[in-house]
């Protein structure tokens, strides 16, 4: 096996692991931890894409900063969601998913 | 003093030569080396990503999201790019599992709270429905489809990034940094609460 095979299957086994995290987390909390599970498996494949191919220079420096826009969205992306887990607690008293039912509250 | 100093110096020095100079045989290969590095990254990755996903307490699953990150930047270190590994370290475990933590904490996920009860086993079926379904569908793909080109290179300088950053995505650079922006005033506005005021 090439080792950009064996990246991007380290990287589809991250977005495996994300997708059942997904389905059997009940928390708001538990579905960001899944969601950047998969977002890491995305840079991981970005990267690796970038480093094992014949293209050298700007082209290959493309495929890292990719990845870092990539970390940077995740952190984006955690800020809101910690941002809304407040309000979701303040509102309805947990954070269950099945508990968001109304989108104006009381 | 310094004199003592420095002949300590050059002897363990001259010591750690003649006990590579032995070992030379019987270490692996440069080849073999990364191998097993990659190897080792990638119990990591699977370690902490099971703990991440099944462990019925929010705390052990950060801490499971930790050593995930700390494995995906072993192979960022592998591939070449220390730069990427370095920010990895920061921003990942340094900001969003912190960020985590605190979402953990303000929302009273306690150990016996919603996430302690074990899936119903429907649930779990199709969960690993989901997580077969990549495997099979993009696994065969990857296998037959990637070539391998891999060829050794010296990994890029961090002004080599900032030249790239400047000149081929330059419009990325600056779009994410209105998003995050964006993202930071929206946090501040959905979190806050105005004083004596009932939440938004």
């Amino acid at each position: 096996m090439s080792p950009l095979t064996l990246f991007l299957l380290a990287s589809l086994i991250l977005l495996a692991l994300g997708l059942i995290g997904l389905i059997t987390r009940r928390t708001i909390v538990g579905l960001l931890i899944s969601v950047e599970l998969m977002l890491n498996g995305a840079g991981l494949s970005i990267v690796a894409a970038a480093k094992t191919s014949s293209i050298t220079g700007l082209l290959d420096i493309h495929g890292q900063l990719a990845a870092l826009f990539v970390m940077g969205l995740a952190a984006a992306e955690a800020t809101l969601v910690l941002a809304m887990a407040l309000v979701v607690q303040r509102r309805f008293g947990q954070t269950t998913t099945d508990s968001l039912t109304t989108i104006k509250g009381s | 003093m310094n004199d003592i100093l420095n002949n300590i110096f050059h002897s363990l020095a001259r010591l750690f030569a003649d006990l590579e100079a032995w070992l030379a045989p019987f270490l692996p290969s440069q080849d073999l080396a990364a191998y097993l590095a990659f190897a080792f990254y990638v119990l990591l990755l699977l370690g902490g990503g099971l703990v991440a996903v099944l462990a019925r307490n929010l705390v052990r699953a950060t801490l499971g999201l930790i050593i995930t990150f700390l494995g995906v930047a072993g192979m960022y270190l592998l591939l070449a790019s220390p730069f990427l590994a370095l920010m990895q370290l920061l921003i990942y475990v340094g900001a969003v599992c912190v960020l985590i933590f605190f979402a953990i904490m303000l929302t009273k996920n306690t150990s016996d709270g919603e996430e302690a009860r074990c899936p119903r086993l429907s649930n779990l079926s199709l969960a690993g429905l989901a997580g077969l379904a990549p495997l099979v569908v993009i696994g065969p793909l990857i296998y037959q489809g990637t070539s391998s080109l891999v060829t050794r290179r010296p990994a890029d300088t961090v002004a080599n990034l900032g030249e790239g950053l400047l000149s081929i995505d330059l419009l990325s650079f600056e779009l994410i940094s209105i998003i995050l922006l964006v993202a930071m005033a929206g946090a501040v506005y959905l979190a806050f609460r105005p004083h004596g005021g009932r939440a938004r």
